[in-house]
């Protein structure tokens, strides 16, 4: 018989046993990993920081109301009609909800960021240890391994984002106007970080693991993966300037593509992650 | 335990390894020789099966490798590879803890005190696996590989960088595997090694150059010679191809009348042979 190489496949089912056991290590090795953490955490607040900053310092350095500054008044009174959730708002409570409404798309870059500073070193950090060859010669399959190496950062980095979407309520709701917290809570926000936000986050990943394997450096991979940002910024800037408002079917447009997107990503992340592959082609 | 025929590897277009043939037995030691990129870590994991040969067959333990059997036949091999690529942020226990979880062993903490007490590091088991010295980390390397009790040992250059105190301990815990009934191949640099080693000793260079007994593989070579000292303190030298030759020598030089008080057979060393097989300059 003349095996057929290139595969080097043949575990006996999928087993999440041996994908929550490299998972956990995982976990451990990334609790103890601060240049892998810290920026995950960082982007948290960097992406909270502008939405405060707009919301209550600036009023509060200036020492007027967001409707008496003027800026960005006239901009919500004319999305009115088009955002659902300003509807029956007025005063300094239309123009918060308004600028909360266009600002909760900066926090979809917590998820991009923090799944690609995790899964970076996550990959990397094997490559690094030489763990992967002692690791591979284990029952546990690619595809299982791939599993593994994307599950902690899924986690952590949706962990992550959740607690940047509740950092935005509790703010609101803490010192934001009556009525403001009830507003932004709807059907938008948990689409957006319901289902766009783990989907954009599972192909930042993807992208991630695929770019580690052909690198030894964590900045290098992430700095590729930073080409994901860019879409949202975009967005985020067109909408901040009144070209378009993204509402719930927009983004569940985007959670289609996004879908797509994911498993195009997971077929090249499958054949990247052969066992073969793995040994003889990552430097 | 382990039958490897006429195994071929191609990586592109580059020959690693070609037609080779060799096979390790239940409580035998079998060391793979041979230069730098001669197809020793290719072997090493293609018996592992971690890649598949481009030709040829294998079977551990019964297992005939092959795309469907290759998980079973990797969960029946502990590999030792030539770094001991641990998990550097975590204690020794949770890197054997997690690979005795993901070959799926029923009692994972029993297992991981067994390994640690086979290579005698149960006292470190808490420590970082990342500041222990390299000597203690090939152990490490060592108890991961007998994890989960594997028949067969394929050992990539287990000693390579060892200061000599900790390469004989490493040295020592092979011979117990062999005493325990396992068959282990071992890859080394290390003629001395080989020698104290090996039941029998394979020579590679992409092609498998010889596999025999250290014995056979210095008889077989031709070179070696016999040294006859005689009464009158004169030597005489006599090229021999096999110590058979001997007594025929002694018997026709005493025919002659030579009074012999000395017969020494100088066999080719273990470098020797390597050297001639694999064409290097000493």
């Amino acid at each position: 018989m003349t095996p057929r190489p290139g595969s080097g496949e043949g575990a006996p089912g999928f087993s999440w046993h041996r994908v929550t056991a490299l998972a956990a290590k995982d976990a451990r090795e990334l609790l103890r990993n601060p240049g892998a953490i810290v920026p995950a955490i960082m982007m948290v607040f960097a992406s909270l920081l502008p939405l405060f900053l707009v919301i209550f310092l600036v009023p509060m350095v200036m020492g007027r109301t967001l409707e008496q500054s003027g800026e960005f008044t006239e901009a919500a009174a004319n999305a009115v009609g088009r955002i659902p959730e300003l509807a029956g708002l007025s005063g300094n409570a239309l123009v918060q909800t308004f600028l909360f409404h266009q600002f909760s798309l900066l926090l979809l870059l917590v998820p991009i960021v923090s799944a690609t500073a995790l899964a970076t070193h996550a990959v990397i950090g094997e490559k690094q240890s030489r763990a992967l060859e002692p690791l591979l010669a284990t029952p546990i399959s690619t595809i299982e391994l791939l599993a593994a190496k994307t599950l902690t950062p899924f986690l952590f980095a949706l962990g992550l984002t959740w607690t940047a979407v509740g950092l935005e309520v509790g703010g609101t709701i803490a010192i934001g106007e009556p009525g403001v917290w009830r507003a932004i809570v709807g059907p938008r926000l948990f689409i957006l970080f319901g289902l766009l936000g783990p989907l954009v986050e599972l192909a930042s990943l993807q992208v991630s693991v695929i770019v580690s394997s052909r690198t030894n450096d964590p900045r290098s991979a992430q700095q590729l993966t930073a080409l994901l940002i860019l879409p949202v910024t975009i967005v985020f800037v067109a909408q901040l300037m009144g070209l378009f408002i993204v509402g719930p079917s927009a983004l569940l447009l985007g959670g289609v593509a996004c879908a797509v997107l994911n498993a195009v990503l997971g077929w090249v992340g499958v054949r990247v992650f052969q066992r073969e592959n793995i040994l003889t082609r990552w430097r | 335990m382990v039958i490897a025929e006429h195994l071929s590897r191609v990586f592109d277009e580059r020959v690693a390894v070609r037609d080779v043939s060799l096979s390790v037995n239940a409580g035998e030691i079998v060391t793979l020789l041979g230069p730098n990129g001669a197809g020793k870590t290719t072997t090493m994991r293609m018996l592992a099966g971690l890649i598949l040969p481009t030709a040829g067959r294998i079977s551990i333990n019964g297992i005939e490798l092959a795309d469907a059997t290759a998980a079973r036949a990797r969960g029946s091999v502990g590999l030792l590879t030539e770094a001991p690529g641990l998990w550097e942020r975590l204690s020794v226990r949770i890197n054997l803890l997690t690979y005795a979880r993901l070959h799926g062993l029923p009692d994972p903490a029993r297992r991981v005190e067994a390994a640690l007490a086979d290579v005698d590091l149960l006292d470190r088991s808490s420590e970082i696996a990342g500041k222990l010295s390299k000597g203690l980390k090939q152990r490490v390397a060592l108890a991961r590989a007998l994890i989960h009790q594997p028949r067969v040992l394929l050992l990539d250059e287990p000693t390579s960088g060892l200061d000599p105190a900790s390469a004989r301990h490493v040295r020592d815990l092979i011979l117990g595997l062999r005493s325990d009934g396992r068959a282990v191949l071992v890859s080394t640099h290390n003629l001395g090694e080989a020698e104290e080693l090996s039941d029998r000793i394979g020579i590679l260079k992409t092609d498998l150059l010889a596999f025999d007994t250290l014995a056979s593989l210095r008889a077989a070579r031709a070179g070696g010679r016999v040294v006859i000292e005689l009464e009158d303190r004169t030597r005489r030298e006599f090229a021999i191809s096999d110590v058979a030759e001997i007594p025929a020598i002694v018997s026709r030089l005493a025919g002659e009348g030579a009074r012999i008080i000395r017969v020494t057979p100088e066999e080719r060393s273990l470098e020797d042979v390597y050297l001639d097989l694999v064409g290097e300059e000493r």
